[in-house]
């Protein structure tokens, strides 16, 4: 309601939003869909001269394509064209189930994967989903193009590997290959907030058995993460023991805060991975 | 400090085409509120969490009060006040709402309705209560309980009404 | 069907007890309702606070020359520009070496600041973008002092004081019988310690007003607001005559006691006096959440005695509650905890001891249920475990020890009406049928029942009044006007409802003005669960005046005896004649007969308080019912998803049963929401929760279908026979939810909210236990 005025301004392309980040040295912000830079701007915890909305670009930060056993995914694709995309549902269905997690139908319509990344929140669900299905991102400055992994991207709370002139084009998503299936769990207090922690997992299964798995949480620490002692704890499971083989995890470094405490996050981690493991396991043996 | 930029802005607001100059900082509940005297889309968080601004954009329900006006420059806006019939009575949603109790603060209301029109409209067979209810769960209400609100909305829907 | 009706003693009735669709509505569903924050003045000007952003500390500096300078900054004000910059609160039954006692805050901060929000700038501008930027640039010294962060800490020999005269606020006692032997004789002792959280109002509505010096040359506010009266306090601040200020409630945008005290007010006042131009003030949701006075956060310890058979023998009971900062309310919300402390049972030997201690945290003040929900939690946490204890049925154990007509409470009050709890407790279970089987193998049920009292109207030592007037137009239409702020309970149409049961006419021909402190009778705050009782009554007093004047012009004039004649619709009926009202009412101008007729009611009375609490009548009367919970716990997570939820209540009479059912069915969410997810964090002052994501509130798929079973006695204090609804039904709900999770998982927590990490500690309890 009581915001300080600052410049609105609106790119063509994302070189040129490039070019006006430059030009704003530091001063502005990139406005995608808005949907968690602007809440934080209404808070004042925000403080800026120029925003730049990349909303009405075109080009390849727009659509969903699949290649080369990937899928492309454009930085503007609204949650909502990802959690209805159905080679989405069918070629990387944990992206599709992690998107249904995210806030409100109102935040999902206007929401954009782009800005879900680029603003990094650890606690968010796109991000986990990026990390276990091990997507990369290109990150353009207008001029030279990057491609960075999910796993280097996401650095800390909020900060990221983009470059103060860099944006986010495209994701680019392994398909869920055959013999794989996919799990997601998620405790958060209320529907539709962000979690207190989340749980993706991958896992692939041979004769009944898992032979390569991949699994990671959000809410847990300054970034999503790789779980790898359980990812070999797991291997060789059933869909019967597949929950039990994941041991406590006393050694996760977490936080206490007002939806939870460390212990009930360490504990919540444990039990959540289980359930997507499971989850996973018991998709990839059908 | 800067200085905000002035944008001009037009949108079409329950069918009538308003045109405005003000800050291109302004988001669209307050250059309806305040720039266009649109007073039934509500500030209740400013943080896209309560619904209370709850506004259609080219049809799709979004919070008001995180979206920039110039942002959406040139879109169809459908607040509330849009689901009432020309003359300025109730439509028939709105009528369900009225004949089973579904506000009483009424300051949700204007949100919600949109919402329970939006998903109306966009039902893929008969909601159960469930349904609606995770439907409803972007919008808040401390009043009602939110079972009369369901009831209204399952009343609309067993006899058609989308709006 | 998620409502039923129980009616007995039933009048016939027209217009009152039907289900009417309320005539606010239809506005409000339109979008067309101008809330507070919805009027906007061409050239009005803006106004904003600014707030102290530590807890506790001695101001060192306030600097406005950068704000003063920012373009469109009117003034920037500080208290000292406050004509009375002090408010003073009386704490009743409370002394000091001379006289009653009284508490003091202050408009604006000088010199100290003591929670954190505390107001201590006003800013002025032309536009809000002036005010974002300028309220940033009031440059603020602090020189921090200790944060008292919880009450028995504040109580302490050595803490450091919020305010001169230690921190201790307010202290109410009871007595009754003899404790100790009760206790010595007892086949059971059960003693536990419960806890209560800070809780926010969170209605959709943030505070909001705007101000103009009118016509008249009054100064005028239409803020939202449960109270109009707070004009004289806005007077007083100014320092101009009652008379010269006047204030408007529009319809608001929810209530719930957190609109009881000013919250914009003085300073849209001081903004309008001083620029004599219209100001508009809003709150942000921020500001709502830090700096509104919050619900008491409460320690009860319980001590309970009981007989082989179940029969309650005795209370030993210790309350302490967090005043926060400021005085507000927190003596006389400890007042209602004291007295609701036992619940709607006979208890015959009492012992309480009750303090509320000042603290670095938020005020805290009104909210629905006004310090008697919060015992809720503790007087049936405590029976429920007598029960366990001696193996007997919770349902069986309250109707063995439920209140009767006769009664006397330990207060020393006799309960006046009939007492239908043992109804409402059949009631649920009925509806209730069979508890339903867990959804999977890591997953346990529990089903268990909570009752409660809870009063309806003010205190009756404070001689509470309500007027309304009622007057014919000259077509037969009707106009109501009474001073009733309409926070959405339907308080309004409701008056209108009784107009028409009364005087015959329909309701759409009937306009109720209301919530104007100037142009309507007074009719007192929207509080208490006093409105239905007192304007209700008061309303009820002018159509009946205004019926019988119009009768008796009628009676006069065609020669019939008064007591024969009867008013229809749009007629008078007698045993020979049809008089239309049109010509009743000319009838009425000729023989100089009033066609409009003023009501008050007077509620009963009684004599005030003192600190030892040993009298008899203290409330008008009260409210009973029970609640029924089944609640799913899933055991790996701690999550709790509520099944099923059946709440009763003896309403006495529904004037407008859906909006009893509304009421019930709001209150029982808004209980749930401090039951499971709500909660004010403060840490060492600073409050950790002020934004609606992070200060929960229940969305509609975190609570079921609310089902209502609504009980009518008849033998309510209000019009028709009613009780009041408003506050009673948001006490069980903290109570059902601990003893179904309780029954699922075999320990009770006894902390609020009850988070999942609270279950799974009552779970490992539980299995430990078993």
């Amino acid at each position: 309601m009581f915001v300080k005025p600052f410049r609105y301004e609106r790119a063509d392309s994302l070189a040129d939003a490039a070019a006006m980040l430059r030009a704003a040295d530091g001063g502005a912000k990139v406005l995608a869909g808005g949907q968690s830079l602007l809440p934080m701007l209404n808070l004042g915890l925000l403080d800026f001269d120029a925003l730049i909305d990349v909303g009405h670009v075109g080009g390849r930060a727009h659509g969903i394509a699949r290649e080369d056993g990937y899928l492309t995914i454009g930085a503007l694709t609204t949650h909502r064209e990802l959690e209805r995309d159905a080679e989405v549902v069918a070629d990387q269905p944990l992206v599709s189930a992690a998107v249904g997690w995210v806030g409100s139908s109102r935040i999902r319509a206007r929401g954009t994967i782009g800005g879900s990344l680029a603003h990094s929140d650890p606690a968010a669900e796109l991000p986990l989903a990026m990390v276990v299905t091990g997507a990369t991102y290109d990150l353009t400055d207008g001029t030279t193009t990057r491609t960075v992994k999910a796993t280097d991207f996401h650095e800390s709370y909020f900060t990221t590997a983009l470059a103060e002139d860099e944006l986010i084009e495209r994701v680019s998503v392994p398909v869920l290959g055959p013999g794989w299936g996919w799990g997601f769990a998620e405790v958060s207090r209320r529907r539709g907030d962000f979690a207190i922690v989340a749980a993706a997992a991958l896992v692939r299964v041979m004769d009944g058995h898992i032979v390569e798995s991949r699994v990671g949480l959000a809410g847990v620490g300054d970034r999503p993460m790789r779980l790898g002692a359980i990812e070999i704890a797991v291997e060789g499971a059933g869909v019967v023991d597949v929950g039990e083989r994941v041991g406590p995890l006393e050694g996760l470094d977490t936080v206490t805060d007002v939806s939870a405490t460390a212990e009930h996050r360490r504990h919540l981690a444990r039990v959540l991975a289980a359930r997507a493991l499971t989850d996973a396991t018991k998709r990839a043996a059908a | 400090m800067t200085a905000a930029t002035d944008i001009t802005v037009t949108l079409s607001v329950n069918g009538t085409t308003v045109t405005r100059t003000a800050g291109g900082h302004l988001s669209l509940l307050r250059w309806l509120r305040d720039i266009a005297d649109v007073t039934d889309p509500k500030y209740g968080c400013g943080e896209g969490v309560c619904g209370a601004c709850t506004v259609l954009v080219d049809g799709e329900p979004a919070s008001a009060c995180i979206v920039l006006a110039a942002q959406v420059d040139g879109a169809a806006i459908t607040t509330a006040a849009g689901l009432c019939e020309a003359d300025g009575s109730l439509g028939p949603l709105q009528q369900r709402f009225h004949e089973q109790h579904a506000a009483q603060c009424g300051f949700c209301t204007p949100g919600m309705l949109l919402c329970a029109h939006a998903m109306l409209r966009d039902a893929d067979g008969a909601l159960t209560r469930d349904e609606i209810r995770e439907q409803l769960h972007g919008n808040l209400c401390r009043c009602t309980g939110y079972t009369d609100i369901v009831d209204a909305i399952e009343d609309a829907q067993s006899r058609g009404i989308t709006r | 069907m998620t409502s039923e009706i129980h009616t007995s003693k039933l009048e016939e009735l027209r217009v009152v007890h039907q289900p009417l669709a309320r005539h606010d509505q239809a506005e409000k569903i339109a979008g067309t309702t101008r809330y507070a924050g919805d009027l906007a003045y061409a050239g009005m000007l803006h106004a904003r606070l600014v707030r102290s952003q530590v807890p506790s500390a001695r101001l060192t500096r306030r600097d406005v020359s950068a704000a003063v300078a920012v373009p469109g900054v009117v003034a920037v004000l500080l208290g000292e520009d406050v004509p009375n910059n002090e408010i003073r609160v009386d704490v009743p039954g409370q002394t000091i070496a001379v006289g009653a006692l009284q508490a003091s805050m202050q408009v604006l901060a000088t010199d100290r600041v003591r929670f954190h929000g505390e107001p201590i700038a006003l800013v002025i501008a032309e536009t809000e973008d002036a005010l974002a930027i300028a309220c940033e640039l009031v440059e603020v010294g602090y020189d921090d002092l200790p944060v008292v962060s919880d009450p028995e800490q504040a109580l302490a020999d050595d803490a450091p004081s919020v305010h001169d005269g230690g921190n201790l606020l307010a202290e109410w006692n009871i007595d009754r019988g003899d404790v100790d032997a009760a206790f010595a004789d007892a086949a059971v002792v059960v003693e536990e310690t419960y806890r209560t959280q800070f809780v926010d109002h969170a209605y959709l509505e943030p505070e909001a007003g705007v101000g103009w010096i009118d016509d008249d040359g009054v100064l005028t506010l239409r803020v939202a607001t449960q109270v109009v009266e707070h004009y004289r306090d806005v007077a007083k601040i100014l320092g101009v005559p009652d008379a010269k200020v006047r204030v408007i409630a529009p319809y608001v945008g929810g209530g719930f006691g957190g609109k009881e005290d000013m919250t914009v007010e003085p300073y849209l006042a001081i903004a309008v006096h001083l620029t004599r131009k219209p100001v508009r003030m809003l709150w942000t949701r921020n500001e709502s959440l830090l700096a509104r006075a919050k619900r008491h956060r409460n320690v009860m310890r319980y001590r309970t005695a009981a007989a082989a058979d179940g029969t309650l023998l005795a209370h030993d009971i210790e309350i302490l509650s967090d005043a926060g900062a400021y005085a507000y309310l927190s003596a006389l919300v400890l007042l209602y905890s004291t007295v609701h402390a036992c619940g709607p049972y006979r208890v015959p030997n009492v012992r309480i001891r009750s303090k509320t201690a000042y603290t670095n945290n938020p005020p805290t003040s009104a909210f629905r249920g006004f310090g008697g929900m919060q015992m809720v939690l503790g007087y049936e946490s405590q029976i429920d475990e007598v029960a366990r204890r001696l193996g007997i049925d919770p349902g069986e154990i309250r109707k063995r020890n439920a209140l009767v007509r006769g009664d006397r409470l330990p207060v020393g009050q006799e309960i006046i009406t009939e007492v239908q709890l043992a109804q409402t407790i059949d009631a649920v279970r009925e509806r209730a049928g069979d508890k339903p089987a867990p959804s999977g193998p890591r997953k346990a049920v529990g089903r268990a029942i909570a009752s409660n009292m809870q009063s309806y109207g003010r205190l009756v030592w404070l001689n509470d009044s309500a007027a309304s007037w009622i007057g014919f137009q000259m077509d037969g239409s009707l106009s109501v006007r009474c001073g009733v702020p309409d926070i959405g309970g339907g308080q309004a149409s409701s008056l209108g409802q009784i107009a028409s049961e009364i005087l015959a006419v329909d309701i759409d021909r009937i306009s109720v003005h209301f919530g104007d402190s100037s142009l309507n009778p007074l009719a007192g705050t929207t509080t208490a669960t006093r409105q239905l009782l007192m304007s209700g009554n008061a309303t009820y007093a002018a159509a009946v005046l205004l019926r019988d004047q119009v009768l008796g012009a009628v009676a006069a004039e065609t020669g019939q005896p008064v007591e024969s004649l009867r008013m229809d619709t749009g007629e008078i009926v007698g045993p020979e004649t049809r008089t239309t009202v049109l010509s009743a009412l000319q009838i009425c101008r000729r023989r100089n007969v009033p066609v409009e007729a003023l009501g008050t009611f007077f509620g009963p009375k009684g004599k005030e308080v003192t600190r030892d609490l040993d009298g008899d009548r203290i409330f008008p009367d009260f409210t009973f019912g029970t609640h029924l919970a089944d609640v799913e716990v899933d055991l790996d997570t701690g999550e709790v998803r509520i099944l099923r939820y059946i709440a009763a209540h003896d309403v006495g009479r529904a004037i407008n049963p859906m909006s009893v059912e509304g009421q019930i069915a709001g209150a029982v969410v808004q209980g749930l929401g401090q039951a499971l997810l709500e909660d004010v964090v403060v840490q060492e002052g600073v409050n950790l929760t002020p934004g609606l994501f992070q200060y929960m509130i229940p969305t509609a798929t975190d609570v079921p279908d609310i089902e209502t079973v609504i009980l009518e006695s008849g033998e309510g204090l209000g019009p028709f026979g009613a009780r009041g609804i408003g506050e009673p039904p948001i006490g069980p709900p903290i109570a059902v939810i601990p003893a179904a999770i309780a029954d699922a998982v075999g320990a009770r927590p006894t902390t609020l909210p009850v988070t999942p990490e609270r279950v799974l500690e009552a779970a490992a309890r539980g299995s430990r236990d078993a």
